[in-house]
C-alpha cells in the first residue's frame, strides 16, 4: 500500500520506479518548453505594460492575466513533469543556442531531475503568489509586471544550464523583488529593500567571482555546466569556488549568518512577495550548493562538508531562539522560515545518496513551508489587525481556519508525520547521521528548540485568553483560504503520498530518488543506488 | 566602394557646418526649425547605413593618416547609431540652441568617427580635441563658468597627452600607429616610456571623466542641458576610451609600461563610480557616476593587454555610449532632485522606460547591453587572471545596480504629485521623440540579444589592432 519512496526511506533498500506509461505523451511538444517558462511570464509583463489602464479600469483584468499566465505555466509544466524520463541519465528539453561565442557563453537551457522539481515548485509558487495578491489596490500594473518578472526569473536560474544565463537570471532577481518590497512593503520597507539587494549583491558578486574562477581554471573557453562543472580542478582552486558559492547561497537561501535580509523581508514585505521570496527564490540558493558544489567539485564538497553542517545547525539554531523570543508574529515567523533551509543544507552536507535525495525534496517541501508560515503568520495579523505577541492572543475560537493552518504551518517546519517536511527531513538525517552526526544532533536540537518556540506561539496567540483589549478579529477570506489551502494540500499530499502526485494513470512521480541520477551520474559517493530497469526502453 | 568609405564623415560634417551656418545666417524659417531635429536625424541614418554597407571595405587614406578597419566600422556605427537617437528622443524644448545643439553634436560625432580611424597619433589627438571643444562649446550655452573650468581642466589633460605623445613619437621614431607597435615589439620596457605613457593615461583619464579624475567633466555635465550632458558624458567620454583602445593596442608589445596604471584607474573608477552614484541626489548626478563607473571596466578591459580583452572593452564602448549619451536625453529636464521623475512611468511611459534601461544598462544590470559588455570584460580579466580588479568590478557594479533602485522607485513607484506641485517640467511629448524613445529601448534592450555577431565584431575590431 505504500509508494515505494516510503520503502526506501524505512527500509534503505529502494528500488526502481518502473518506466513510466505516459498517456500524455506527445499531446505537447515543443523544443523551447523550458523557454517557455522563463519568457511567457516576461512577454505578459511587457503586455500588462503596455496596455492602456485609465483610471484603474482594467486593474481586475491585470490580475486575471497574470493568474491565467499562470494557471497556464503550471499545465505545461504538469506535461513536462508527465513525460519526463526520470531514469534517463542526460538532461530533458534541452535547448542550446551560441550567445556570446567570443567568450563561449551559450543560451543552454535543461532540466534534470532536482531541476524538474524545483520547476513544478516556481510553477505552484506563482498560482499561490498571484491569489495572495489579488487584494492589492495602488498600483496593480506595476506590481503584477514585477510578480511575473520576478517570476521568470526564477525559473530561468532554475533551468539555466550555462553559468553566464544563471548570473543573468541570478542577478536579475533583486531587482524586481526589491521595487515590490519598496512600493508596496511595511512601513521598515526601506531597510528590507536595502538589505535584500545589500545581501544578494553580496551573494550575485560571490557567484560571479566563482564562476569567474571556475571559467579560468577550466581554460577560459566556455562558460556551459558541461564544461565547466566536469572540469578537473586543482583542490585548492575547487576549495575557493566552493567558498565562493556556499556564500552566494548563503545570502539566497539564507544561512547565517548572512540572513540579515530575511526578518525584514519577510515581516515587510505584501504576502505575495514573501511567498515567492520564501517559496522559490530563496531555495536557488541550495539549488546552487546543490549544481556547484555537491555535484561539481567532490573534493571541495568533501572539505566543506564540516562547514555546511555547521552552518546548518547555527541556521536552525539561530532560527528557532529568536523565533522563542519574538515579540512580533512576522519576525517570529520569518526566523521560523530559515529553519527548513538548515535542514536542506544538512542534507547536502551529509554527501549520501539519502540525504541527495532528501536534499532536494526538501527544495520542494521546505519552499512550501517556508512560504506558508511566512505568509499564514502575515495574513493572521493582516486579520488581527496587530502583529504584537503581547496585544495578540485567543484567537482560535475566532480565526478557526487561520488556527488550523497556523498549526499546519508549524508542524511542516517542524517535520512531523503526515507533511511533505517529514520525508525530506527523514531522509536528511539517516544520511547526515552516517557523515555528520554532530552536525546532525546540532539541527536535531534546533528543532527541538523550534518545537517550544511554536508551541509558545501556538500556545499564546491560539489558545490563551482572548485579550479585550485587541483590535477586532476576522477569520481568513475566501481567497486567503484558498492560496493558504493550497500550500498546505501540497505539504499534505507529498506528506500522506512521498511520491507525490501522480497524474491518472501514470507512474511519474513528483519525487523520485531516481530524478537525482542525471545529476549525480559519474560521481560514485553520492549516486542514487536506482539503476535504470532492464528493458524499460528509457 | 573604396569611394563611400568617408562619406559618413563627409555627411556629417557637412551637416554640422550647414547647420551652423543656416542658423548663424537666418536660413531657417519657423516651420523648418520643427523639422529640422527630423532632418539631421536622417542625415545620421543614412550615414549609418552607409557606414555599415560600405564600411566593411578595408582601406588607407591620406598617407595613412586615416585607415578603415573593422575597428573603425564598430566605433563609427556605434556613435552614428547614439547621436541618431540622441536627436530624435531629446526634448528640444530644454535646450537652449536649436542649432548649434544640432551641430555640436555632430562635431564631437566627427571627431569620434576621425579618432576611430586614425592611423597616427596626430589624428588620434585631432579627433578627441574635437570631440571635447565640441562639448565646451555646449555647455557654455548655459553655463559659461562650467564651460571655462571644462576649458581649462580639459587644456590642462590636453597638454599631459600632446607632451606624452611627443614624447611617445620620439621613444618609437613614428607618430604611426603600425609602425610603433612593429618598432616597441623589440623594444624593453624603460622609464622613458612609461612617463609618457603615465602623462597620456591621465590625460585621457581626465577626458573620460574616469572617477576620480572627473574635476570638470561631471560638473559640466550637471549644469548643462540634456544633450549637452550626454555629450561631454557620452560622446567625448566615447572619445577618450576609442583614443585609448587604439593607442594601447599600439603599446600592448610592452604591457609593463601601462598595465599596473591602468589597473589602478579601472578600479578606481568601477568603485568609485558605484559608489558615488549611491550616494547622489539627482538622477542626473546619479547617470554620470554611474557612466564614470561603466568607462571603467572600459578601461580594465584594456588592463588585459588581450584581444579578447580589448575586444570586451570595444563591445561594452557600444553598449556605454549609447546609453550615457542618449540617457540625459531621455531625462530632459529633471535637473533637481529625484522628484523631479516623480510618475514618470505613468505620465510619460516610454521615456521612462529608456532612462530606466539606460541607468540599468550603465549600472550592468542583466539582461542589458551594458551587463553584456561588462560580462565579456570580466571573462577577459578572468582569463588574464585579473581577479582583485575583477572583484572591485563586481563590487563597483553591485553599488551601482543599488543606486538605480532609488531613480526607478521614484519613477515607478511613486504617485505622480500634482501639477501644480511639480518643481521640474516633465519632456514634452512630441511624436519624433516617442519614436526616439521607444528606438532606444529597442536597441538597449535587444544588443544583449544580438550580442553574438556585435561582439564578432568587437573581437575583429581588436584583431584589426594586432592583437592575438
Amino acid at each position: 500500500m505504500w509508494h515505494p519512496a516510503w520503502q526506501a526511506v524505512l527500509a534503505a533498500s529502494p528500488s526502481p520506479t518502473p518506466a513510466p506509461t505516459v498517456p500524455g505523451a506527445g499531446i505537447f511538444s515543443s523544443s523551447l518548453l523550458l523557454s517557455i517558462t522563463v519568457w511567457v511570464p516576461v512577454l505578459v509583463a511587457v503586455a500588462i505594460a503596455t496596455m492602456p489602464n485609465p483610471r484603474g479600469r482594467y486593474d481586475t483584468l491585470m490580475k486575471q492575466i497574470a493568474f491565467f499566465t499562470n494557471v497556464g505555466l503550471m499545465f505545461v509544466l504538469g506535461i513536462a513533469y508527465n513525460q519526463f524520463q526520470t531514469f534517463l541519465p542526460t538532461l530533458q528539453y534541452e535547448e542550446k543556442v551560441s550567445w556570446l561565442q567570443a567568450v563561449g557563453a551559450t543560451y543552454h537551457l535543461g532540466v534534470d531531475g532536482p531541476g524538474m522539481t524545483m520547476l513544478m515548485l516556481s510553477g505552484l509558487i506563482g498560482i499561490v503568489s498571484v491569489l495572495a495578491s489579488l487584494g492589492v489596490r495602488e498600483r496593480v500594473r506595476s506590481y503584477f509586471c514585477l510578480l511575473l518578472l520576478t517570476q521568470a526569473t526564477v525559473n530561468g536560474a532554475i533551468v539555466a544550464r550555462d553559468m553566464f544565463v544563471l548570473i543573468l537570471f541570478w542577478g536579475a532577481a533583486a531587482i524586481p523583488l526589491a521595487l515590490l518590497v519598496l512600493g508596496w512593503g511595511g512601513h521598515r520597507r526601506h531597510q528590507a529593500a536595502w538589505r535584500l539587494l545589500g545581501y544578494w549583491g553580496l551573494g550575485t558578486a560571490a557567484l560571479v567571482l566563482g564562476t569567474m574562477a571556475l571559467y579560468s581554471a577550466a581554460g577560459g573557453s566556455s562558460f556551459d555546466m558541461d564544461v565547466l562543472l566536469k572540469a578537473t580542478i586543482a583542490p585548492r582552486v575547487q576549495l575557493a569556488v566552493g567558498l565562493l558559492m556556499i556564500v552566494a547561497a548563503a545570502t539566497r537561501l539564507p544561512l547565517f549568518p548572512l540572513h540579515g535580509w530575511a526578518r525584514d523581508v519577510y515581516s515587510e514585505a505584501p504576502v505575495g512577495v514573501t511567498v515567492v521570496v520564501a517559496g522559490s527564490a530563496s531555495r536557488l540558493g541550495a539549488y546552487l550548493l546543490l549544481r556547484t558544489l555537491v555535484a561539481a567539485e567532490p573534493a571541495a564538497a568533501h572539505l566543506l562538508s564540516p562547514l555546511l553542517a555547521a552552518l546548518a545547525a547555527l541556521t536552525v539554531g539561530y532560527g528557532a531562539l529568536v523565533a522563542l523570543r519574538a515579540l512580533d508574529l512576522r519576525q517570529a515567523a520569518a526566523y521560523l522560515a530559515l529553519i527548513p533551509g538548515g535542514v536542506t543544507v544538512l542534507a547536502l552536507a551529509a554527501l549520501q545518496p539519502l540525504s541527495i535525495g532528501g536534499a532536494v525534496l526538501s527544495l520542494f517541501a521546505g519552499g512550501l513551508a517556508a512560504a506558508l508560515i511566512v505568509s499564514v503568520c502575515a495574513t493572521l495579523s493582516d486579520r488581527a489587525q496587530s502583529r504584537s505577541l503581547l496585544v495578540l492572543s485567543g484567537l482560535a475560537p475566532r480565526m478557526p481556519i487561520l488556527t488550523w493552518l497556523t498549526i499546519i504551518a508549524g508542524l511542516a517546519i517542524l517535520g512531523v508525520p503526515l507533511l511533505g517536511t517529514f520525508t525530506s527531513d527523514l531522509m536528511t538525517f539517516f544520511g547526515a547521521l552516517k557523515t555528520q552526526p554532530i552536525g546532525a544532533f546540532a539541527v536535531a536540537a534546533g528543532l527541538a528548540v523550534a518545537a517550544v518556540a511554536l508551541a509558545t506561539l501556538w500556545r499564546r496567540v491560539l489558545f490563551s485568553s482572548p485579550n479585550p483589549d485587541a483590535p477586532g478579529v476576522s477569520d481568513a477570506s475566501l481567497g486567503e483560504s484558498w492560496y493558504l489551502g493550497l500550500l498546505a494540500a501540497g505539504l499534505l499530499w507529498i506528506g500522506v503520498f512521498p511520491g507525490g502526485p501522480k497524474l491518472p494513470g501514470t507512474d511519474s512521480p513528483l519525487f523520485d530518488q531516481g530524478l537525482v541520477n542525471v545529476m549525480s551520474a559519474g560521481l560514485s559517493d553520492i549516486a542514487s543506488p536506482y539503476v535504470l530497469p532492464t528493458g524499460t526502453g528509457q | 566602394m573604396k569611394d563611400f568609405v568617408l562619406l559618413p564623415e563627409a555627411l556629417v560634417a557637412a551637416a554640422a557646418v550647414i547647420v551652423l551656418a543656416a542658423g548663424r545666417l537666418g536660413w531657417i524659417s519657423p516651420g523648418a526649425r520643427r523639422s529640422l531635429p527630423a532632418v539631421v536625424a536622417l542625415v545620421t541614418l543614412v550615414a549609418l547605413a552607409v557606414e555599415l554597407w560600405a564600411g566593411a571595405t578595408l582601406g588607407t587614406y591620406f598617407s595613412g593618416g586615416l585607415v578603415q578597419d573593422r575597428f573603425a566600422l564598430f566605433a563609427k556605427a556605434a556613435v552614428l547609431l547614439t547621436v541618431t537617437i540622441a536627436f530624435a528622443v531629446v526634448d528640444w524644448t530644454a535646450e537652449d540652441s536649436l542649432t548649434i545643439g544640432l551641430a555640436m553634436p555632430l562635431v564631437a560625432t566627427f571627431g569620434v568617427m576621425v579618432a576611430a580611424s586614425a592611423g597616427d597619433l596626430v589624428a588620434l589627438w585631432a579627433g578627441l580635441e574635437l570631440a571635447a571643444a565640441a562639448a565646451v562649446v555646449m555647455v557654455a550655452l548655459r553655463r559659461p563658468d562650467l564651460a571655462l573650468r571644462l576649458l581649462v581642466t580639459g587644456g590642462v589633460a590636453s597638454a599631459m597627452l600632446l607632451t606624452g605623445l611627443a614624447f611617445l613619437y620620439a621613444s618609437a621614431g613614428t607618430s604611426s600607429l603600425a609602425t610603433m607597435r612593429a618598432v616597441l615589439f623589440s623594444g624593453a620596457p624603460t622609464m622613458a616610456l612609461a612617463i609618457p605613457v603615465f602623462l597620456v593615461i591621465s590625460g585621457l583619464a581626465v577626458r573620460a571623466a574616469l572617477a576620480p579624475f572627473q574635476l570638470a567633466s561631471i560638473p559640466a555635465s550637471l549644469g548643462a542641458s540634456p544633450l549637452g550632458a550626454g555629450l561631454v558624458l557620452g560622446l567625448v567620454a566615447a572619445a577618450a576610451a576609442t583614443v585609448a583602445i587604439k593607442l594601447l593596442a599600439a603599446l600592448t608589445p610592452i604591457p609593463a609600461v601601462y598595465s599596473t596604471y591602468l589597473e589602478v584607474v579601472a578600479a578606481l573608477a568601477m568603485v568609485g563610480g558605484g559608489a558615488a552614484a549611491l550616494a547622489a541626489q539627482s538622477p542626473r548626478a546619479r547617470l554620470a557616476y554611474l557612466a564614470a563607473g561603466q568607462i571603467g571596466w572600459v578601461a580594465a578591459g584594456l588592463v588585459t593587454h588581450y584581444r579578447s580583452g580589448l575586444g570586451g572593452s570595444l563591445f561594452l564602448l557600444g553598449a556605454f555610449v549609447v546609453a550615457a549619451t542618449c540617457g540625459p536625453a531621455v531625462m530632459g529636464r529633471a535637473e533637481g532632485g529625484e522628484h523631479g521623475l516623480a510618475g514618470m512611468g505613468v505620465l510619460r511611459p516610454a521615456r521612462a522606460a529608456g532612462l530606466a534601461l539606460a541607468m540599468l544598462s550603465l549600472a550592468g544590470a542583466p539582461p542589458l547591453a551594458g551587463f553584456f559588455g561588462e560580462f565579456a570584460v570580466a571573462a577577459a580579466l578572468a582569463q588574464s587572471g585579473h581577479f582583485a580588479l575583477l572583484a572591485l568590478g563586481v563590487l563597483g557594479t553591485a553599488l551601482s545596480l543599488a543606486s538605480v533602485v532609488g531613480t526607478l522607485r521614484t519613477m515607478y513607484v511613486q504617485s505622480p504629485p500634482d501639477e501644480a506641485r511639480r518643481t521640474t517640467r516633465l519632456p514634452v511629448l512630441t511624436g519624433l521623440s516617442s519614436f526616439g524613445a521607444v528606438a532606444f529601448c529597442v536597441v538597449i534592450a535587444i544588443y544583449g540579444i544580438l550580442s553574438s555577431p556585435i561582439l564578432g565584431l568587437a573581437d575583429q575590431g581588436a584583431e584589426a589592432l594586432g592583437l592575438r
